[in-house]
């Protein structure tokens, strides 16, 4: 054979026998072992830091809050959900308190095409008017807790009790004056709950705590079915002594516990039309004060100046008390 | 003839001995430096750990295990809480072109034939969101007549005989003994041949670490006991993970008690997330 | 902050992650250049194994079309690559139920077979320079040599057979080179418009008629730069070849598309819109009404007539030119086009070339020119001329 050819057949030869041999030295540790790849990389996968701890993790320092979190209405949502991944916490300092609720809550909240009816939703200008969530309700216990009372009284032995009440909150519910409220036809449950409240005193009130504290328990239910029976008609407005389109604006805030125009949904929660223009004001300043006592009214009431609790008063007076629904 | 190219015969053959020489020395240091530095490299291939021993943590042996995921689309409110959470879980680019996880939102029209889609990357609810980086759904739909509409979580489905395993040409990409089909960001050359096989969008590739990625159900987080991130946050229990193995986990109950799909089935890759709730426009 | 990815505007419907494109021109470029490569051999092997004796004149230029082009062939996608450092993976561990893990081992296979069937026969011409020349490129030459100035006629009749058993080879070679690109497509399930078993084969007919082509043309234009008349039998023999091969072609793309059309699976409404919409001119008139009907029509009507002289040369040339566009029209209406498409079956996206960038129009259009550099390099080298004094003996 010529020369060349056996050089070149060598050549050849060299070039395959090394190209054999190399992928031997070239592989990288660990491949083939399981199959076609590098074994190593699974235990390396499997050794990165979680970043998300969850609840457990917070529950020994955060424990209080988290006790709260998980007896109430979000302990399906984490920690680390609005408050971001724990990683590195407390070492590299406090997570975010998230400030725009409005933006976060609705995130799952809002009222969208396509969500299960199961979760709870809503419209949002029309809910809060713009008003960030936290101002109503807990983010860690989100649920109002209105408890709605029981309220199965007798109304004859209500009508009988009521004439102690008749000098100030006349005779059929409706207030000679315009200080102290209309009682008629207001939600049992909220009357119940309040004169409770007067009685045992979470509530204090010059002339209302003695009076309360007369009263048994059976009377109570008994009042608050009798005058939840009455009718509000006859609630003569007086003159208006803040702005009605102004108060229909700001009203908007209290819609979604007191309804559009003052008719609560929740019977826990008490009707605000027709309702008397000065005991209006004058409880909302109270709230404001924190002489009257309601975390969420404390809220709520906060931002308000003295026009507008006396536009929102002159509005809710005006109102008509019957339902249009 | 002999004559004639004797002299350049000579010189040549001195030529090629000198070559040959050369070739031989090199040959001779590769090889040697290959016997020394490969020697380590050839045995620690074959050297493997004992049998029996844990593998691939000593407090997780993954023979034991063979994970599933299940999604009940029929209690997803599209809220896209696990796409945030997985992207900061897992370091996926923030951006709404690539996910690990994502969301559809499916909605029938009335007197319209053709439903409507969309998801995280349509311009419409980045807008919504106020940036690529946050995510949400706009609520565009709330002044149409909706006849139906239903929100379809997604994620990579751990195919059993999954295509993108087929077709890696180095072996980046594999799937695990137990169920989980994850890449190897060392090996993968970033050739995105993974990427254009997977039938149902899974695969991205992660343009800073020039390697193709994509769910890993979290294997970081199962193989110590917890849960992926997306099932973690969900607040609606609308993603299901667990073990197949263990007839009484989450995800063997959830197979169990429900009529559960796959998505193109036709592929024959036998994906290992099993839907609730779907419908026939779902891909 | 500015993205790092470009990512694709769409209608419809289409998973997030598809808006970004991952396959760019440089992945149509890709087969674009292993089709000429792939084509240009067949033009060699044309010569040497079917002994179309009319063809000599290009034999060997063939032969280095075919190795510059093949020089080029990695760096689109080593360009393209995540990791290129790291692009031995698939072959020092090739995942054997991969198309792509055949890369590595098809390409050193045919370049190391182009250089040998060249080597063998430019030997004598070598051998020849070895001795005449005294500066650097003389050094060159007798490297080549390995030492043996043996031009015998012993010699020579190994040089034949082994020419020969090289050409012979090389023929599946340089089909499993492109054809594994077309399997690489036409396997996947994930794509309607590339899954079909026809797949490989179309892009190897059109790779030949392209090759082909290619050659025509530089043809044509060697020999007007070295001012010499061209061999009408050779280039009417080129005609030929692409005029046949064209017909093939046409009717693979053709059936192609009438299956899936006729199928009808899920996912054909969008396909027939993409078609009839986006890619109507890219498809219907660039690829197949200008770039292929238009010369098939021309080249039937001069084989017909029996044209000849300056009318062939210009018809040839023309019609060579316009297959060459419409090849590469092919390759980027599947690649670029299959991406455009939506795996949902519901959506379409747009692929935006830019101009600049690692993957962009000008690298694109510097790696299909480039190969053109190094052939002239090359046939200074190893002049592959037929009628020059020194040629090596073929």
């Amino acid at each position: 054979m010529p020369k060349h050819i056996i050089r070149l057949l060598a050549l050849i030869l060299g070039v395959v026998v090394v190209a054999i041999i190399a992928p031997q030295f070239l592989t990288v540790d660990s491949f083939y072992r399981f199959g076609h790849y590098r074994a190593n990389s699974v235990p390396e996968i499997a050794a990165l830091e979680p970043v998300l701890q969850t609840p457990a993790y917070c529950k020994d320092c955060h424990t209080e809050r988290h006790a709260q979190w998980s007896a109430g209405s979000h302990k399906s949502v984490i920690c680390e959900v609005c408050h971001g991944a724990a990683l590195g916490h407390p070492q590299n300092g406090k997570l975010p308190i998230p400030k725009d609720t409005a933006k976060l809550c609705t995130l799952c909240h809002e009222a969208m095409t396509g969500r299960p009816r199961t979760q709870p939703q809503i419209q949002v200008a029309q809910h809060s008017g713009g008003q960030q969530c936290t101002v109503c309700h807990n983010p860690h216990s989100p649920k109002i807790a209105a408890a709605v009372a029981k309220v199965a009284g007798n109304a004859a032995a209500g009508k009988q009790k009521s004439a102690d009440c008749a000098a100030c909150h006349g005779e059929a519910g409706i207030s000679p004056n315009d200080t102290w409220p209309n009682l008629a036809g207001q939600n049992a449950a909220y009357l119940a709950r309040i004169l409770a409240a007067y009685k045992s005193g979470d509530q204090k009130d010059v002339a209302m705590t003695p009076l309360a504290q007369a009263l048994g328990n059976a009377d109570i239910q008994n009042l608050a079915t009798y005058y939840a029976g009455l009718s509000c008609k006859g609630a003569a407005g007086e003159k208006a002594a803040g702005n009605l389109a102004a108060g229909k604006v700001l009203a908007k805030n209290c819609a979604a516990c007191h309804g559009e125009t003052g008719i609560a949904s929740n019977p826990a929660w008490p009707k605000l039309a027709a309702q008397k223009q000065g005991y209006l004001a004058n409880a909302l300043k109270a709230f404001k004060a924190g002489l009257r006592k309601d975390p969420m009214m404390a809220g709520v009431s906060r931002g308000l100046s003295d026009t507008d609790i006396a536009d929102l008063a002159a509005f809710y007076a005006a109102q008509s008390c019957q339902s249009t629904k | 003839m002999k004559k004639e190219d004797s002299k350049p015969t000579l010189e040549a053959r001195r030529g090629f001995l000198a070559k040959l020489a050369g070739a031989a020395t090199c040959a001779g240091a590769a090889v040697g430096a290959a016997a020394l530095g490969g020697i380590p490299t050839v045995s620690a291939k074959t050297e493997a750990p004992p049998d029996g021993a844990s593998f691939p943590t000593k407090d997780y042996d993954w023979t034991k295990h063979q994970w599933g995921f299940g999604v009940d689309a029929t209690k997803c409110i599209g809220c896209l809480r696990c796409v945030e959470a997985c992207k900061t879980e897992n370091d996926v680019p923030r951006n709404a072109h690539q996910f690990r996880t994502w969301v559809e939102r499916y909605v029938h029209i009335e007197g319209e034939e053709e439903v409507h889609i969309d998801s995280q990357q349509d311009p419409v609810n980045i807008n919504a969101s106020g940036s690529e980086k946050e995510f949400r759904f706009a609520n565009r739909y709330k002044d149409a007549k909706v006849d139906k509409a239903f929100f379809v979580p997604k994620l990579c489905n751990h195919c059993t005989h999954p295509n993108c395993v087929q077709v890696c040409p180095t072996g980046a990409t594999y799937r695990t003994k137990d169920g989980v089909v994850l890449i190897d960001k060392t090996y993968c050359i970033g050739c995105r041949y993974c990427v254009q096989a997977c039938p149902y969008g899974a695969r991205y590739l992660d343009e800073e670490r020039g390697v193709a990625d994509k769910c890993t159900w979290c294997y970081h987080r199962i193989t110590k006991g917890l849960q992926p991130a997306c099932v973690e946050v969900c607040p609606v229990g609308a993603r299901v993970f667990g073990d197949q193995k263990d007839k009484q986990s989450p995800i063997s109950l959830f197979i169990r008690n429900n009529r559960v799909q796959v998505l193109r089935p036709d592929t024959g890759n036998a994906p290992n997330v099993f839907y609730v709730g779907i419908d026939k426009e779902v891909i | 902050m500015e993205s790092i990815i470009n990512f694709a505007p769409y209608t419809g419907w289409v998973y997030p992650n598809e808006t970004v494109f991952e396959w760019s021109v440089l992945i149509a470029v890709y087969p674009y250049l292993t089709g000429l490569v792939a084509g240009a051999f067949t033009v060699s092997s044309l010569y040497q194994v079917f002994g179309f004796e009319r063809l000599k004149p290009v034999a060997h230029m063939a032969l280095l079309t075919s190795l510059s082009f093949m020089i080029f062939v990695p760096t689109p996608l080593l360009l393209h690559l995540g990791h290129p450092e790291r692009a031995f993976n698939s072959t020092i561990t090739p995942h054997l139920t991969s198309a792509m893990a055949m890369f590595g081992f098809f390409a050193s296979f045919y370049v190391a077979l182009l250089i040998l069937e060249g080597w063998f026969a430019y030997r004598p011409f070598i051998v020849q320079q070895a001795q005449k020349r005294t500066d650097l490129l003389g050094r060159f030459y007798r490297l080549l040599t390995l030492g043996s100035y043996d031009v015998s006629e012993h010699a020579m009749r190994y040089d034949r057979k082994w020419i020969f058993a090289l050409a012979v080879i090389g023929i599946p070679a340089a089909h499993g080179l492109h054809g594994y690109v077309g399997f690489m497509y036409g396997s996947l399930k994930s794509r309607e418009w590339w899954s079909s078993d026809l797949m490989p084969v179309i892009f190897l007919f059109s790779a030949i008629i392209s090759g082909v082509s290619l050659l025509a043309v530089l043809y044509v234009v060697s020999c007007k730069l070295r001012k010499i008349p061209v061999d009408l039998a050779c280039l009417k023999g080129l005609a030929y070849t692409i005029w046949a091969f064209i017909m093939v072609a046409l009717v693979l793309e053709g059936l192609e598309f009438a299956n899936i059309v006729y199928k009808g699976r899920e996912g054909v409404d969008m396909i027939m819109q993409y078609v009839t919409g986006p890619l109507l001119i890219p498809y219907f008139i660039l690829q197949f009404a200008v770039g292929a009907i238009t010369p098939f029509l021309w080249l039937s009507y001069m084989i017909w007539r029996g044209t000849t002289g300056r009318a062939l040369v210009i018809g040839v040339t023309v019609c060579a030119c316009l297959v060459l566009f419409s090849v590469f029209m092919m390759r980027w209406n599947v690649v670029i086009g299959g991406q455009e498409i939506s795996k949902t079956g519901k959506g379409l996206l747009s692929y935006h070339l830019p101009l600049f960038g690692k993957e962009g129009a000008l690298v694109a259009i510097l790696l299909t020119v480039a190969p053109l550099g190094l052939l002239y390099v090359l046939t200074r080298l190893f002049p592959p001329w037929a009628d020059a004094a020194t040629h090596a003996h073929s």
